[in-house]
């Protein structure tokens, strides 16, 4: 993680995700003196401490909770929230948590799993437990789309939809003008069972994006589609059987959707089951939070139950030794234990049938070592198992590639846009494709690289309606293409700004005006009295200043505007006259121009005086 | 939707493999760079293309263990900025160095691919001599220790010019103005074009200009456009209204057959016509560019001159993969075969999309 050193402006630190498939998201934004942590992920390819991003980037001495003013976790995906209990419990942060309803209903669930597999299953020490996991969902603030939470006086933040998973957001974090949008991991293209990324145009400072699939063209959703109902249909085909090992929420509900959708199509027969644990809890969550499913779910909810498919039935374990083609949806998703991993064990030993993993599997799980090859398992009770079913590997996350991540750009319209998560060389034609379609400058940091960005903030104004009304006598139409110059006294306070005359900014802070005057002399060569000098004088100059108001008082003295001038004689030449030029301070350029005026040289006045 | 639905369910039994992409910009263009990546290039003519070094999908490169490559798309290796449209570019073998050719500007453009960050970046100009602005040269690269550019838009400019020097070193010498449509480098010496007439020749850059030519063909193809390329089994000629000629090298003016291909009408843009043989198929061959379908067809199944050929198979996924409207169907621009899958082609279309498709052998028993 980089340094947050409280600039002025915004400035997001670069800690962590290593490569392109795995990566552990936590980045660490200061924006106007707010300090914001943004994800708090695990690497899931790391077995020690490599796996946790370095809090200590953060702070060298003082508490976190005292340095940041919220953690913010966009979904429920181990390496955008896998790090939290220990960052919470362990490390120690007592400060909010914001995410939305379903990551907080979901998020606990997949915490507790990975420890599990961690702990029972790999015998891992330095991890946090279940009872840190639940401290840690306590100080969780669960937040709905598009409302606006005051974290403090200052600082607020909103929460968009981003497709990926349910519950996914983006989120817009603002202190007063100043705005940093966050994406975490979205989608563009809707799929069947959730909806596509979406933000309105709020132009933010700096868009945050991930940029892990940026330079890739992701095939459409179509042929995976296709290339996943090719291999359940071959399979059933020659009276196969196919597991399908899911979690509860995520693929699972989007390949069922699919198989019912072409089961009749395709005049299949072979039975589809879907686990009974799995099916209760989907169907829970997606009650709770169908506002998040697409607009298509929504219509269908309302008059069935979603898990109700007309081929996909509940499963009995004794199914799994019923004869002939079958495909079964099974959790959990890493074949790790329970209901999945009984019926791996079941059908390996079969080369007719197939398992298809449709995500990610942790280190140590059998999921994992299938699909790095391995066809022999040393089970429980050191029984060695022979995989002879086909393994099959399938993709279905849903990330934006770098269309998709043209297109949010495009929505939200930023000034300067940062991608995390890809290698700067080998992202620079991105960058230029960024910078020249929209106009603003693209960062890609390293991991541990600070950013720093100047922002020019707006800071309103109030001007004082005298001190406008001033202005307008002066006659003269407001012209947007000429500025004028504007004289007055800022007063800043209790974060209020006003611009007033400077008489009232004198009044209210109860001081008087001082007046400047200067005086200058000019020497005239001059025999006659000072009356006729100053005569002389006044004839020059009302027929030179034709547009300035240039008057002879009775006293003698001449006057240009509020410029005095008056003769007197020189006390020691008779034949001089000294010209004292006065004038105050706001009538400095008239009185320097006068005085070089008059320095040139005064013509005779005609004889017989004006 | 429905349709497109119907498609995909038929689709599992028509392809071993398909995969659709999205493209920022429709390409003209798919050159191969070893077996691994090929190259597009957009051809809009009022902003600025793109040139993009694509690799494909791992699970295609890979022999074994397939379905342990999660992983369907294109990496975006190598990007770069082209002002003009493209509609040729070639890359030269055992070097990081492209040449393109397209319009406005008769001349041709020299780009690196750099080693260090995935830029594509322009580094110089051939100029190409023609009046006529609507004509762009055509390209061939002559691949030796000193790579040599075969270029030309009539017979009369035909050159080759050293990549290295820019000197030119092969001129035809000929004042024969016809129009080139291709240009095909078959040897350190050799080299093949096809004029838009239908006139083909065999040229031996060492010889003064003596081509083993063919007659234009006859009157009876009615002012079409001609493409041809030359395969190990022969020389295939196509024309724009789907005809379609096999060619014994050894004597151009007698064609072994010549058929005619089922399309509905005349291609909209005879520039589009491609004619390619299968490297990794003794007797296929690909068209496109008279709607949105790439035909393969085999050759022995041509009896003999004239007649309707039916295609062995018959890639329709442009128009039906989305369930486009018939009227809205795109245009296919270009289409190659995959260097060593040997049912594996690749096909590009006006709307931007690009597939890679692996076609089932219809024939082939269960």
């Amino acid at each position: 993680m980089g340094e947050g050193e409280g600039l002025a402006a915004p400035q997001p630190a670069l800690p962590a995700g290593a490569g392109q498939d795995v990566g552990r998201s936590c980045i660490l934004v200061s924006i106007a003196g707010k300090n914001v942590m943004l994800d708090c992920g695990m690497h899931m390819g790391f077995n020690d401490d490599r796996r946790f991003p370095d809090f200590s980037y953060i702070t060298r001495n003082g508490r976190l909770t005292d340095f940041l003013d919220c953690v913010i976790i966009s979904h429920f995906h181990l390496d955008h929230c896998g790090a939290l209990p220990y960052f919470s419990e362990m490390v120690g942060y007592d400060g909010p948590i914001y995410m939305t309803h379903p990551t907080q209903a979901i998020c606990p669930i997949l915490l507790e799993d990975y420890r599990k597999v961690a702990v029972d299953k790999k015998g891992e020490a330095n991890f946090f437990t279940s009872q840190m996991i639940k401290d840690c969902m306590k100080k969780v603030v669960a937040v709905h789309l598009h409302q606006t939470v005051q974290v403090d006086d200052e600082l607020e933040i909103k929460a968009y939809y981003a497709g990926h998973v349910l519950g996914a957001a983006m989120f817009q974090i603002r202190v007063g003008a100043e705005s940093v949008v966050y994406t975490g991991d979205y989608n563009m293209t809707p799929d069947r069972h959730l909806g596509a990324a979406w933000i309105d145009k709020c132009r933010p400072n700096l868009l945050i994006t991930e940029s892990t699939y940026a330079t890739t063209i992701r095939d459409s959703k179509r042929c995976r589609e296709r290339d996943f109902l090719k291999k359940v249909h071959e399979t059933v085909e020659r009276g196969g059987k196919v597991l399908i090992p899911v979690f509860a929420l995520g693929r699972a509900q989007e390949l069922c959707i699919l198989l019912e959708t072409f089961w009749e199509r395709m005049n299949l027969k072979a039975p589809i089951y879907f686990s009974t644990g799995l099916t209760e809890k989907a169907n829970h969550y997606y009650k709770l939070f169908i506002t998040w499913t697409n607009q298509k779910i929504r219509k269908t909810f309302v008059q069935r139950n979603m898990f109700e498919f007309k081929h996909i039935k509940a499963f009995d374990r004794a199914f799994a030794d019923n004869p002939g083609p079958m495909v079964v949806f099974a959790t959990p998703g890493m074949l790790h234990a329970g209901q999945s991993l009984q019926i791996f064990r079941k059908w390996a030993g079969n080369e007719k049938n197939m398992v298809i993993m449709p995500g990610y599997c942790v280190q140590g799980t059998v999921g994992h070592k299938i699909l790095s090859g391995q066809r022999k398992l040393e089970m429980e009770g050191r029984q060695l198992l022979e995989v002879k079913m086909q393994v099959e590997y399938m993709s279905f996350s849903a990330h934006a590639d770098a269309k998709g991540i043209m297109q949010l750009v495009r929505q939200a319209e930023p000034e300067s846009v940062l991608l995390v998560h890809g290698e700067a060389k080998k992202m620079e034609f991105l960058k230029q494709k960024i910078e020249q379609e929209f106009r603003v400058t693209c960062y890609m940091p390293a991991n541990g690289e600070t950013v720093t960005l100047p922002t020019s903030p707006c800071i309103p104004v109030g001007i004082s309606l005298g001190l406008l009304k001033r202005e307008m006598v002066q006659g003269l139409l407001p012209d947007a293409k000429k500025p004028r110059l504007l004289h007055g006294t800022l007063i800043m306070k209790d974060s209020n700004f006003r611009l007033v005359s400077s008489e009232q900014a004198l009044k209210e802070l109860g001081l008087a005006e001082h007046q400047l005057r200067f005086t200058c002399r000019v020497h005239l060569h001059d025999t006659r009295k000072e009356q006729e000098t100053a005569m002389r004088v006044y004839s020059h100059l009302k027929s030179v200043l034709k547009d300035h108001c240039v008057q002879h008082l009775p006293d003698g003295s001449v006057t240009v505007e509020s410029i005095l001038i008056q003769a007197a004689a020189h006390s020691e030449d008779p034949g001089t006259k000294v010209l004292l030029v006065s004038w105050t301070y706001q009538d400095e350029e008239l009185g320097s121009y006068l005085t070089a005026l008059l320095k040139k040289g005064v013509p005779q006045a005609p004889s017989g005086g004006s | 939707m429905e349709a497109a639905e119907d498609w995909l369910v038929e689709s599992l039994r028509l392809y071993q493999d398909f995969h659709a992409f999205d493209l920022s910009g429709a390409t003209r263009v798919l050159e191969w760079i070893e077996d691994k990546g090929v190259f597009v290039a957009g051809y809009e003519s009022l902003k600025k293309n793109e040139i993009l070094h694509l690799v494909l999908p791992l699970r295609l490169s890979v022999k074994e263990n397939q379905g342990l490559f999660p992983e369907r798309d294109f990496k975006v290796c190598h990007g770069g900025f082209s002002d003009r449209s493209v509609f040729d570019l070639k890359h030269v073998p055992n070097t990081r160095l492209l040449v393109t050719s397209g319009l406005p500007g008769c001349y041709l453009k020299v780009w690196q691919v750099a080693e260090d960050s995935d830029v594509i970046k322009a580094v110089s100009t051939i100029a190409v001599h023609e009046k006529e602005a609507s004509l762009w040269p055509r390209v061939a690269i002559f691949s030796s220790v000193a790579p040599g550019v075969l270029h030309g838009v009539r017979l009369s400019g035909l050159k080759v010019v050293d990549l290295a020097s820019q000197k030119t070193t092969y001129t035809s010498g000929v004042s024969d103005s016809e129009e080139l449509s291709s240009l095909q480098v078959l040897g350190a010496d050799t080299f093949a074009f096809c004029c838009t007439s239908g006139r083909l020749g065999l040229v031996d850059t060492r010889q003064k200009w003596a081509p083993s030519e063919n007659v234009s063909p006859s009157a009876g193809s009615g002012g079409g456009r001609w493409c041809a390329e030359v395969g190990s089994r022969g020389i295939a000629s196509l024309c724009s209204d789907g005809q379609l000629c096999l060619l014994d090298p050894r004597d151009l003016c007698h064609p072994v057959s010549s058929v005619q291909c089922p399309v509905s009408s005349p291609s909209p843009d005879p520039e589009l016509l491609h004619v390619t043989w299968a490297p990794g198929l003794d007797n296929c061959l690909a068209i496109s560019g008279f709607d949105a379908t790439v035909q393969v067809h085999d050759v022995t199944c041509w009896a003999g001159t004239e007649g309707q050929a039916e295609p062995l198979f018959t890639h329709r996924g442009h128009i039906l993969l989305d369930g486009n409207a018939p009227d809205a169907a795109p245009l296919v621009t270009t289409h190659t075969w995959h260097p060593r899958k040997p049912r594996t082609l690749l096909s590009a279309a006006s709307d931007a999309s690009l597939h890679v498709w692996d076609w089932v052998d219809p024939r082939a028993s269960r």
